[in-house]
């Protein structure tokens, strides 16, 4: 998706389990859900 | 995100609501328990620097229910023009706004009113001039074309049921050559579409 929009350079940062432990957890842990850090760049006209 | 993504079929105005209704009480009552992490613990789980939580408005902290860290994929520069996508009670907003600067400025937007008045005196506290907050949707950003030198957002495209026509949105704000820094989560297992278009699992 994020090629497909025309991103470059797509880079992903730490993933971290941020629902485990919650006062409510959810379905959110049957899917194996991790929070993530994700970036890109828009390319230039040149590009 | 390497592949074609679907949009949900869930009635859009009706998830919005149930979404908005979620972070109000978010906002209003933090300390209530959900079925996700909030304030300082949380922060500190994904990476933040204790020093600059500890230097926003607790009544800011409180409230903020990320996802990941859009800043640890680098500091912003003095000068730039951030657009915050959902910006809750501002959280990411201030962090970035002292980040760019007075030179800079952060147009920070959100669906949720109580969040956006929590920003807002957020923003006052700090004495920032360089915030700029907005009501608005991820699918249809109020922000000009081109403007953006970054773009931030932070647990809140997983809420959305279109997020193909979110990242046109980041395409489109953003100048050729900017950047998005993006905190979400991602699924290991794959979801059902009976799942996916059940309105009730989207918040909880």
């Amino acid at each position: 998706m994020l090629e497909q929009a025309g991103f470059r350079e797509i880079t992903w940062g730490a993933r971290v389990d941020v629902f485990s432990g919650s006062a409510h957890e959810s379905d959110a842990k049957d899917f194996g859900t991790l929070g993530i850090t994700i970036g890109g760049r828009k390319p230039t006209p040149r590009e | 995100m390497t592949e074609q993504v679907a949009p949900a079929r869930v009635d859009r105005d009706a998830l919005r609501r149930q979404i908005s209704d979620k972070y109000r009480d978010v906002a209003l009552d933090p300390r209530a328990g959900f079925h996700f992490h909030t304030g300082r613990p949380l922060a500190l789980m994904l990476g933040y620097d204790a020093t600059e939580v500890d230097a926003l408005p607790p009544s800011t902290v409180e409230s903020f229910a990320g996802t990941g860290n859009p800043l640890s994929l680098g500091r912003l520069r003095p000068g730039e023009t951030v657009v915050d996508i959902g910006c809750g009670a501002g959280f990411d907003t201030l962090l970035a706004a002292r980040q760019v600067g007075p030179a800079g400025r952060v147009l920070a937007f959100d669906m949720t009113e109580a969040m956006l008045e929590k920003a807002r005196l957020g923003a006052e506290a700090l004495g920032l001039k360089n915030v700029e907050l907005r009501t608005g949707y991820a699918e249809d950003m109020p922000v000009a074309s081109g403007v953006a030198d970054v773009v931030i957002s932070n647990g809140v495209i997983n809420l959305t049921p279109d997020k193909t026509a979110v990242m046109r949105e980041v395409a489109r704000v953003l100048r050729p050559g900017g950047r998005f820094q993006i905190g979400d989560i991602i699924v290991q297992t794959p979801v059902p579409q009976d799942a996916k278009d059940d309105i009730d699992l989207w918040s909880g």
